[in-house]
């Protein structure tokens, strides 16, 4: 089965596409200039979906490549919606990318959002070359919420592996939600309609990992203060936090640093990304999730 | 010394094999054996503190997800471990679970709990040498001791089978976030019992469910658990390490 590809390579000593092949229903859109600052080596990649969505059934796979000191970012238009199972298929995107020496990979989609009764899965593989950083934010929200879908689709399954040279596994995470007839999805997630991770890795990520985990810290620790410690449940009248944050390093070195979030809205959870990630800009021209 | 241990492998005559075994079980199962279950509470700690266990109710349903992604996370690999009891098999799994508990706070707790454990069954199952000899190879670097391993590994060798091993491992992890729960007052000693035999049935289902898989089926179902888990670091006070 053919795959779709891009490859960004330095050409005249800017990052540029030199293969960009699609295959239906994905389609790719790689617009000449993104962002004010002209001065930012970086390549910006729209992944569009024919449809506005993925359809029950289809299987989207693409490779990427990243060479040598380049820089790419990949993100979407709008929320990846996930139609329903027709006649109980399933959906699947896979992406394989592989990252240069001192090169930058970036992915900073929206949130992929499942219709009731959606069965979906993807599998993001990177392979990293020595130097090479890698942001990746995976999120998905509850559902269309205003129709009152909230975590109604039937499954979902998101795969994200980093490897190193010789293939050496630093990360392996995969997340399956799926539809109990004794425990829903919903009953797992309570009150929280977002669910994101990010991944940051590499040197040119390290001030962001440093000020991420500070910010991260200031937030939660707000949450903890209890009066009376040891002393049972505390009062059932006291709100939940609304926005639930962790961070924590990985890999050797704890070269990696990983953020998991639990959000009652979309928005806070836009909002925390556009903040933390608002010193990319220097890379990549634009602001990620302006 | 390599030790290629298979499963049901009798060191002794079969006839007094059996018995023998579940004593050996039993001592396993035991919270007293001092293997430092006690210093983790799975993230229920955190999860009390943030006001997400504000109940009883609360507390079964964090434990019947508690026990859902040990199912889903965790038993591929203590099954992956018993099947094949030697080094190889081992270190590979030991590296693919380090990878695999992204988080700190949850790497950390495997972690100190697989050594103690490694540590506990070579000193006191010295009927099986190679234990012995397995962890003193592998102190010398490279191999980080994580717990779901390290405990289908000592299950394989002392010859238990791999429903039983599987078992067990969720039956601890059920007796240990119990036990977290009891220690932070919020469940006295006998509700504890009442509720972990309340909860028995549910904890045999979701090993049926999650048994006898492959670690490239490891998955985690409860996200809550793990961004939970991972702001342990955040508490103000704390009793527990996890």
């Amino acid at each position: 089965m053919e795959r779709g590809k891009v490859v960004v390579e330095r050409v005249g000593g800017k990052s540029k596409v030199t293969r960009c092949f699609c295959k239906y229903p994905l389609k790719f859109i790689v617009p000449n200039k993104v962002g004010a600052a002209a001065a930012a080596d970086a390549v910006w990649i729209y992944t569009i979906t024919y449809g506005g969505g993925i359809v029950s059934g289809d299987s989207i796979a693409f490779d990427v490549t990243v060479g040598d000191g380049c820089t790419a970012v990949f993100t979407t238009q709008s929320s990846t919606k996930v139609y329903k199972s027709l006649g109980s298929k399933s959906s699947q995107q896979t992406l394989e990318a592989s990252v240069g020496q001192d090169a930058l990979l970036v992915v900073i989609p929206d949130p992929v959002t499942c219709f009731s009764t959606a069965k979906y899965s993807q599998i993001q593989n990177f392979k990293l070359a020595s130097g090479s950083s890698l942001l990746l934010v995976d999120w998905i929200t509850s559902g269309r919420h205003e129709s009152g879908e909230k975590w109604a689709f039937s499954h979902f399954k998101t795969t994200n592996r980093i490897l190193l040279d010789d293939n050496e596994p630093v990360f392996l995470d995969t997340m399956l939600l799926e539809q109990e007839s004794n425990s829903s999805i919903a009953d797992r997630l309570q009150d929280y309609q977002a669910i994101a991770m990010i991944v940051l890795w590499g040197p040119k990520l390290k001030p962001i990992q440093n000020q991420i985990q500070e910010d991260v810290k200031k937030l939660m620790s707000r949450q903890f203060r209890m009066p009376t410690i040891g002393s049972g449940f505390a009062d059932s009248k006291l709100p939940k936090p609304s926005f639930l944050a962790s961070c924590t390093t990985f890999g050797p070195q704890g070269t990696g640093v990983v953020i998991r979030i639990a959000s009652t809205t979309t928005e806070s959870v836009y909002k925390f990304l556009q903040h933390q990630l608002a010193s990319m800009e220097a890379f990549l021209g634009a602001s990620p999730y302006s | 010394m390599e030790c290629e241990g298979e499963p049901n492998e009798d060191n002794a005559e079969s006839s007094t094999a059996g018995p023998l075994q579940l004593w050996s079980q039993w001592q396993l199962l035991d919270s007293i054996l001092p293997t430092g279950g006690f210093a983790h509470s799975f993230g229920l700690e955190a999860a009390m503190q943030s006001r997400l266990v504000v109940s009883s109710e609360d507390l079964k349903t964090y434990i019947i997800h508690t026990l859902e992604n040990t199912g889903s996370l965790l038993l591929p690999f203590v099954y992956s471990a018993t099947i094949s009891p030697n080094t190889q098999s081992w270190h590979n799994l030991d590296k693919t679970l380090n990878a695999t508990l992204t988080n700190e706070i949850a790497r950390k707790a495997s972690i100190a709990q697989g050594s103690a454990l490694m540590r506990v069954a070579a000193s006191v199952f010295t009927e099986i040498p190679c234990l012995k000899t397995m962890r003193a190879a592998a102190l010398s670097g490279g191999v980080y001791f994580h717990h779901a391993p390290v405990f289908g590994l000592v299950c394989g060798l002392l010859g238990f089978d791999a429903e039983t091993t599987q078992r067990a491992y969720m039956f601890i992890t059920m007796r240990d976030v119990i036990s977290a729960a009891t220690r932070l007052n919020l469940v006295g000693p006998l509700g504890a019992a009442v509720l972990q035999h309340n909860v028995g049935p549910i904890a045999e289902s979701l090993s049926i469910k999650w048994m006898n898989r492959g670690v490239e089926e490891a998955c985690q179902t409860c996200p809550l658990l793990d961004t939970i888990q991972g702001c342990h670091g955040y508490l103000f006070s704390r009793l527990f390490c996890s």
